[in-house]
């Protein structure tokens, strides 16, 4: 039975309000700003009420190809989410079913990496990259995203995996089943809501990502998040340019999350150890 | 069929010996039940004969074969689970047939044999459910059948009734006695449920802190126990044990206790000391319950005060309270006392036991 005074209540909503608003103010800002010219954008008193124009998208593709962007984005977003995923769950897998007593070291070992910030390593990387011949490839940016995804992987899929019964594993065991065959047809598909999270986050991450792609691309493999701030020269601020460009750059995230997030909670509670 | 040997086997975890030698010969054919409390090491023995725990120390063999290396895959077991290890992401039809995946079968081969062993297990409504949609005896029920699919040389079971509720435990139990006495496939059954291991063992095995205490029939570990813990395991309710002394009467021994003597029925005397310290006990199914006494002078008759009485239905509980000895009395509803009241408590002299107080083993 709700027990909240209709005043409560009130204070609840207002909160939320509030707090909505001071998340969701800059999407707005950056959304009306898409559709307005310049001088409306800077205007005082701010113009609330306007005739949207489509002439900054249009510049978007057309001046500046930006869907070439999108495709560097999509290339390397989904090549290090494949290759996070793929790696991360056997890392996973294999850390949560071999009985080792340093398997909890190297689990700790991995996830490490996850915590250098990554301006300490971005010139190691540039050298590295630069030395191999992948410099300004989708390879650089997928192989250093996954450095990144990887570990994140192998500790949301370790939670996921200790939550698959070994007794059913034992059972594929007696059966006559091999590991590669457990692992395939039994654990990962009982994980798989892990396996969402896990393509989620790290599709996220590498489709957001700048640092990186700044230091490590540059026109053949520009991604939306650099292309963006190109925009941002010293002759000039393309800040309607800027504004499409970022609302194009988070749209596809929008509308992932959004189409996922069933699968986003039930993944995320189900991995819950018991 | 195959028959099962276990010669010394032992189990240890890092340092810690868990299973102490244990030597035990399955006929082909045979039910066996491991039986004891938690953490006796039941579990344990099974997984090794299984092949999911490794042997530490002595030699498995099955049918003849010595498996100890062997891969549980090649060992002809199969085994059911406790909690039916059924994957969740399959039909009924898909858990069974992938069982026979490794076997390399045709497609219509397995098929003709999931439908085969579905009808022997009564689950061919049911091949396209998963199991979330099943009730808990009908998932048992899959995870018998998974077993059976393989054909194997030797069933497993791991406290497969423990999940289930007291009524369809019973209606399990009889499906398992109806499907070895048909198939009769060399089993070995793990509980801590004497009332399982009674119903349904050809021998039950009886295990403590990872030794066996007696391996016998049920009727012979029922009325012969070989020691108080076999003695108060099996059996509900548990056997009463009375603290007593041993005295010497006029003629042969006797036991003692405050105002209680009952002469010792020993063929040898020998078997006992004067003074020693033993357990009387006496199965409270096996003590009478009377008015007044039936024979004058029986020496195995006392008055007692009834200090509890519980029905139970067709029968009941008594707790009886004898000089300074407490004891429960199971008889036929028709004979309840009442509450408080004087009774007279008799013993069947052949169904008495005595056992050694300090070591636990039986004299008697």
């Amino acid at each position: 039975m709700d027990r909240k005074t209709p005043l409560e209540k009130a204070l609840i909503y207002l909160t939320a309000l509030v707090v909505g608003v001071i998340f969701l103010f800059p999407l707005y800002i950056a959304l009306s700003s898409a559709f307005k010219p310049d001088i409306d954008m800077f205007a005082r008193p701010p113009v609330w009420i306007f005739r949207p124009i489509w002439d900054n998208f249009i510049a978007l593709f057309t001046v500046r190809r930006f869907q070439d962007n999108i495709w560097n984005s999509t290339v390397v977003a989904t090549g290090s989410t494949v290759l996070s995923v793929f790696v991360g769950s056997l890392a996973a897998y294999a850390l949560t079913r071999l009985k080792h007593p340093r398997m909890k070291d190297v689990a700790f070992w991995i996830l490490s990496i996850r915590m250098f910030p990554p301006i300490a390593v971005v010139i190691p990387y540039y050298i590295l990259l630069r030395d191999i011949g992948l410099l300004d490839t989708p390879w650089a940016l997928i192989l250093v995203y996954s450095t990144g995804n990887i570990p994140l992987t192998v500790w949301l899929m370790r939670g996921f995996f200790q939550g698959v019964p070994e007794s059913l594993e034992e059972a594929a065991q007696v059966d006559g089943h091999g590991v590669w065959a457990i692992f395939w047809r039994v654990a990962l598909p009982l994980a798989a809501p892990g396996l969402a999270v896990c393509a989620m986050f790290c599709f996220i991450f590498s489709w957001n990502e700048f640092l990186f792609a700044f230091m490590l691309t540059s026109s053949k493999t520009q991604t939306v998040t650099v292309a963006v701030m190109s925009f941002w020269s010293s002759d000039a601020i393309e800040w309607g340019r800027i504004m499409a460009g970022s609302i194009v750059i988070v749209i596809p995230v929008i509308i992932f999350v959004f189409a996922c997030q069933r699968f986003l909670v039930k993944g995320l509670t189900m991995g819950s150890v018991k | 069929m195959a028959t099962v040997s276990l010669s010394n086997i032992t189990k240890s975890f890092g340092n810690i010996e868990i299973v102490h030698g244990i030597d035990l010969e399955i006929r082909s054919g045979e039910f066996v039940v491991l039986l004891g409390p938690s953490g006796c090491g039941k579990t344990t023995t099974l997984r090794m004969v299984a092949g999911l725990e490794n042997i530490s120390g002595g030699m498995l063999k099955i049918g003849g074969r010595v498996v100890n290396e062997i891969a549980p895959k090649d060992r002809k077991i199969a085994m059911v689970f406790q909690n039916y290890a059924l994957y969740p992401h399959m039909t009924v039809r898909q858990n069974m047939a992938f069982a026979l995946k490794p076997q390399k079968m045709t497609v219509a081969a397995i098929d003709a044999k999931v439908r085969e062993v579905a009808e022997i297990v009564g689950l061919e409504e049911l091949l396209e459910r998963k199991p979330a949609q099943l009730s808990g005896g009908q998932r048992q029920r899959v995870a018998m059948g998974r077993a059976l699919v393989r054909t194997p040389e030797v069933f497993l079971f791991d406290e497969p009734l423990s999940n289930l509720d007291a009524k369809l435990r019973t209606q399990m139990r009889l499906e398992i006695q109806k499907l070895h006495r048909r198939l009769k496939t060399t089993s070995i059954y793990v509980t801590h449920d004497q009332i399982e291991a009674m119903t349904l063992a050809d021998r039950i095995v009886i295990m403590r802190d990872g030794r066996i205490e007696q391996i016998g029939a049920p009727r012979e570990v029922f009325s012969h126990p070989k020691n108080v813990f076999v003695a108060t395991f099996i059996g509900s309710p548990s056997m009463n044990l009375l603290p007593m002394r041993v005295t010497r009467a006029n003629e042969g021994c006797a036991l003692a206790s405050g105002t209680i003597v009952l002469p010792l029925p020993l063929k040898n005397d020998h078997q006992v000391r004067e003074g020693q310290e033993v357990l009387l006990g006496v199965r409270p199914n096996f003590i009478r319950l009377a008015s007044k006494p039936a024979l004058t002078g029986n020496p195995y008759e006392f008055e007692a005060r009834a200090e509890v009485v519980e029905l139970l239905g067709a029968d009941g509980l008594v707790a009886l309270r004898l000089g300074e000895h407490e004891l429960i009395a199971q008889v036929d509803e028709s004979v309840l006392p009442e509450p408080d009241a004087k009774i007279w408590v008799g013993f069947d002299a052949a169904r008495l036991h005595v056992f050694d107080r300090a070591s636990g083993d039986k004299i008697l």
